[in-house]
């Protein structure tokens, strides 16, 4: 019996493992971050319009926030702007912005042609606090919840439907716990 | 490594860590250099290593490599700093612990499979009777 039962057996593990592994809803450069759950990495520098101003993660300690990383390069960026902007209009968490291998100029006249949707926007002059943040491409969307904790990370253009998704389910179960 | 050391902080101070060429000025240190950015990926091209790569990552990873080798950290305390950041991926060749226990092991997990079904097969066969034996059979 068990003869015929195995080459089924077999074809069915290779078709569930085929399922995921080849579908292509799933992105393979998406990796999953060692940090989550981890304490955020303090972010240090300064303000992307104002290099004698300093920009500190610490200042929003104690509330829930996104640290969303990006740069005037990164195509999937401008993709993604209109849907912070729409999001900073609700005002459920302030964003951080990162901006990431960069200048300082060309990052500046994005957000006054595109609009500003973080309440701080960091300038990360040699990619050390993005290491620390294990940012390997932009865009890059992390949440942090009020205990300073990295509790999720999106990587990949944000979309209404990403946030309504993934983020205000997991920003109210922040809120929720009392955390 | 106190005579090294030394001599090493020395060459720091006088014209930095690089020598000309950019390689580390101590050549132990270098050939460390090599034999560690070989081993870590490079995230955003991911089938190539942080040595191979040009893109603007990998450089700041290699720099970041550099001054942990210069500041006396251990190979094993720069792969460390780059899985907490990035994960085990980072690594071309994770080490042997519970969650990779099953990459490692399924070659000869699948290899000991073979060797079974290869065992009962012949067994089988050798129950069976031969082509050429006369047929005990009416006939």
């Amino acid at each position: 019996m068990w003869k015929f039962l195995l080459p089924f057996a077999a074809f069915i593990a290779l078709a569930v493992l085929f399922a995921f592994g080849l579908n292509p809803k799933r992105d393979i450069h998406a990796l999953p971050s060692p940090l989550i759950g981890k304490p955020a990495p303090s972010i240090a520098l300064t303000d992307v319009m104002d290099p004698a101003r300093p920009v500190n993660n610490a200042e929003f300690k104690g509330q829930v926030y996104i640290v969303n990383v990006w740069g005037t390069w990164c195509e999937a960026c401008r993709e993604e702007h209109a849907a912070l902007l729409e999001i900073a209009q609700q005002k459920v968490v302030p964003i951080i912005g990162l901006v990431y291998q960069d200048q300082r100029e060309k990052a500046k006249q994005w957000l006054e042609q595109l609009g500003n949707p973080y309440s701080a926007v960091a300038f990360d002059t040699d990619g050390r606090t993005a290491i620390d943040w294990g940012v390997y491409g932009a865009p890059e969307t992390f949440l942090v919840d009020s205990r300073g904790r990295i509790i999720y990370k999106f990587i990949s253009p944000m979309t209404p439907e990403v946030w309504q998704r993934e983020f205000l389910p997991r920003i109210a179960a922040a809120r929720g716990a009392g955390a | 490594m106190g005579v090294l050391g030394g001599a090493l902080a020395r060459a720091v101070e006088a014209n930095g860590p690089l020598d000309a060429n950019g390689q580390l000025q101590d050549p132990a240190l270098q050939a460390r250099f090599e034999r560690v950015v070989k081993d870590l990926r490079c995230l955003v091209c991911q089938n190539e290593s942080i040595a191979d790569s040009n893109v603007e990552l990998a450089s700041d990873l290699r720099r970041q490599v550099r001054e942990m080798l210069v500041a006396g950290k251990s190979d094993d305390e720069i792969f460390d700093f780059m899985t907490d950041r990035y994960g085990e991926f980072v690594r071309f060749n994770p080490p042997v612990d519970r969650k990779t226990a099953l990459i490692w092991g399924a070659p000869f997990i699948v290899l000991l499979l073979g060797v079974v079904i290869i065992v009962r097969i012949v067994r089988g066969r050798s129950r069976m009777p031969l082509d050429d034996e006369p047929s005990p059979g009416p006939l």
